[in-house]
């Protein structure tokens, strides 16, 4: 159990990572991976709505089978997402401000971020157990976040020291630098760890 | 009276001797010994396309300085080591169109397009090999050395991977007498390059001892059959590694500046190698595992910078 | 009445992939081969008519505080139907695109003209304006599956043309397999937004510029 974790947690975050491998969430890649800070907190905020969600939808994918509407799945899971998201924000406010005040500005963000849908439709698809589930959702925003976080710094130095030619810069030179990390990470391809 | 001028320039004031050309002309006589076995192992096709690989690295500098009205920048070579070290981390049977291809890759996208030597952010020659890989079954055909009609040959590496030990003395594969890359395969060669760096002060023992040490430690430890020192010395001696060690992960352009930074990239690099050899799908992890850390140069080196007195923490980002 | 400039500017100048950056994943994603690409294009096409005709409809009958909420339950109805039309119907390209028919949902696009523009305009110019954007999506789609069909595997229009074999056009053995994974998705999108960059600096004269200002 430990083991098939552990493994379905690595291949995740290196081996099947979310952008350089699955192409999920690669909007807010793009758009939000401007500097360090902003980057963490919304790699942080995914994170943790992916695995909350993960949970969530695993129950609601088994009340769904069980009443026959299946079919309904992508539905009751965008709204289970929104709604959560929604919940999440207003806890975070009334509770714990201080995590609100980093986190918060990202939240409304996650509902249209594919990675969050596409995490829980690929357990359902698997028909992967709870833990199993909720496991994936997390490592999944970890791989997430490190591919967020690698990006940013790589862009921030770029920032520094680029000078690219004129119809590159932008988001051109951008996707080129996502490019070049992809083809880094193309290592950790077919790892399996057992 | 003659009138005094007064220059004022910008930082750096102290300039040694030592100019870009200079310090890729060591590089270039250092790679010399390893291009040489190459070609006597491998015969005249393996030097070929080394020579393919270093004159399109040319063309591809050349014809971007030309399009894009900038100065010509052939003369620092930087061009040329990229080629050469391209061309040395190919097995001497790849078709002939192949090294342009990486050669563009390498010079065009991940080196002019940042605005050439010095902003690019990974290593050209690494990127541009493993670009390569996508064409994989012509990438990895190997043959054995000193053989004139070309037996196709297993590499070390890829005997490992099946967790046994490879057929070659430990001897012959230091002397290079086994499959794979051109310029990989001797590491008599090799340590004579590097050397002949160290003594020139062209590169420092940081990178490469920890990333050796970390591999060697590793591999100690954790062996694939009873054959501990045996098993860990032909990890050492086998693929990339020492080529990379020595001559791709210095690269001052794609490495840390500080010394706690190139330990730690050292080591990272290390353990990355083991782990894509151990448990990925390619036979050798030496090329990705130092692309991986090209990534995080910038954050290693900010780690370690020193702090300006007087300033808050914020001095440090 | 305006409905001209819509097109040209959905098609062209507003293009949701080029200019504005929306819908990326499903533009890597899928653009491996035509078939996919154009499949997509225009599973999307029809999703954001569709949600945009609806929308406008009932644009005074939302509530301001829930209309994201409400265009969230529409968009995803729509997506729905179509997910389980191709299914029926086309279940080849279902099959291949997998995940991604659901994952229109929340393809920022949709949402994204919703908001900004379905919810206040009347029915007709909404229609066009989902045409034009679905129709500029798919465009993009189109240019850049066929060209990593072609470097990526050699093959141009399998599934598409040919009876569904398509044309090899040269053997396999020579295409950068690379490309029609995630890094030649970057990879070509980059090119072609930097393509697009270039032709629009050198086509600028002063007076598209004070065009460019206006939106």
């Amino acid at each position: 159990m430990l083991s098939r974790i552990v493994s379905v947690s690595l291949s995740a975050i290196l081996a099947e990572n979310f952008i350089f491998s699955r192409f999920l969430g690669i909007c807010p890649f793009v758009g939000v991976a401007g500097c360090r800070d902003t980057a963490v907190g919304m790699g942080l905020a995914v994170t943790f709505v992916m695995s909350l969600a993960s949970a969530v939808c695993w129950w609601v994918d088994r009340l769904l089978t069980a009443l026959g509407l299946a079919y309904l799945q992508t539905l009751a899971f965008i709204l289970v997402i929104a709604s959560l998201v929604q919940f999440v924000e207003m806890f975070l406010r009334k509770n714990i401000p201080s995590l609100y005040r980093s986190l918060g500005i990202y939240l409304p963000l996650i509902t249209t971020n594919c990675a969050v849908l596409g995490a829980v439709l690929l357990n359902a698809q698997e028909g992967s157990g709870f833990f199993e589930s909720v496991f994936f959702g997390a490592a999944a925003g970890l791989g997430f976040l490190l591919a967020i976080t690698l990006f940013a710094e790589v862009r921030e130095r770029l920032d520094y020291s680029a000078e690219c030619p004129k119809c590159f810069e932008g988001t051109p030179i951008s996707l080129i630098t996502a490019a070049l990390i992809a083809l880094a990470f193309m290592g950790f391809r077919g790892m399996k760890i057992l | 009276m003659e009138e005094k001028k007064l220059y004022v320039s910008s930082g750096p004031h102290i300039r040694g001797k030592e100019s870009v050309s200079s310090l890729m002309l060591s590089v270039l006589l250092a790679l010399l010994p390893a291009l040489l076995a190459g070609v006597y192992l491998f015969g005249l096709r393996a030097l070929w396309v080394v020579l393919v690989s270093v004159g399109s690295c040319e063309l591809f500098e050349w014809g971007w300085c030309a399009l894009t009205h900038r100065q010509n920048t052939l003369r620092d070579l930087s061009a040329a080591v990229t080629g050469l070290l391209l061309g040395l981390s190919l097995s001497p049977t790849v078709p002939l169109w192949l090294p342009p291809v990486g050669a563009f890759f390498a010079i065009v996208v991940v080196k002019q397009l940042y605005g050439g030597l010095g902003k690019n952010f990974l290593n050209p020659a690494l990127a541009g090999r493993c670009f390569l890989f996508a064409w994989a079954p012509l990438m990895s055909s190997w043959v054995a050395p000193r053989c004139a009609d070309a037996v196709s040959a297993a590499t070390p590496l890829a005997v490992m991977k099946t967790l046994s030990l490879p057929p070659e003395s430990l001897l012959s594969s230091f002397l290079g007498f086994k499959g794979g890359c051109i310029g990989e395969v001797s590491a008599a060669a090799l340590l004579l390059g590097a050397a002949f760096l160290l003594l020139r002060g062209v590169i420092r023992l940081r990178i490469p001892l920890s990333y050796l040490l970390t591999v060697a430690v590793l591999t100690f430890l954790f062996p694939r059959g009873n054959e501990r020192i045996l098993w860990m010395s032909h990890q050492l001696l086998s693929g990339g590694l020492l080529l990379g060690a020595f001559f791709m992960a210095t690269d001052y352009v794609t490495s840390p500046t500080t010394a706690r930074g190139q330990l730690l990239y050292g080591v990272f690099c290390g353990v990355l190698t083991v782990l894509i050899r151990y448990f990925g799908s390619y036979p050798e992890g030496v090329s990705f595992s130092i692309l991986i850390m090209n990534l995080l140069v910038w954050t290693l080196d900010r780690l370690h910078m020193r702090r300006v007195f007087g300033h808050g923490k914020e001095a440090r980002t | 009445m305006k409905l001209g400039r819509i097109f040209r500017e959905g098609l062209v100048k507003n293009n949701p992939v080029l200019s504005l950056l929306l819908g990326l994943c499903s533009t890597m994603a899928v653009t491996t081969s035509l078939f996919n690409g154009l499949g997509m294009g225009l599973s999307v096409t029809v999703i954001l008519c569709c949600c945009n005709v609806c929308i406008s409809l009932l644009r005074r009958l939302i509530p301001d505080s829930v209309r994201i909420a409400v265009y969230v339950v529409i968009i995803a109805g729509f997506v729905t139907v179509v997910d389980l039309l191709l299914q029926a119907l086309l279940p080849a390209l279902s099959e291949s695109l997998g995940v991604f028919i659901p994952l229109i949902v929340v393809n920022c696009i949709i949402i994204g003209r919703a908001e900004a523009f379905a919810s206040r305009a009347s029915v007709p110019e909404a229609f066009a304006d989902g045409l034009s954007q679905g129709l500029g999506y798919t465009a993009v789609l189109v240019i850049m599956s066929v060209v990593r069909e072609l470097l990526g595997s050699g093959t141009f229009g399998a599934g598409v043309f040919n009876g569904g074999a398509g044309w090899q056009l040269f053997p396999e053995e020579y295409a950068c397999s690379y490309l029609i994974l995630p890094f030649g998705g970057f990879l070509t999108l980059g090119c072609l937004i930097a393509l697009v960059q270039h032709l629009r600096t050198r086509r600028s004269s002063p007076e598209s510029r004070e065009e460019g200002g206006a939106c």
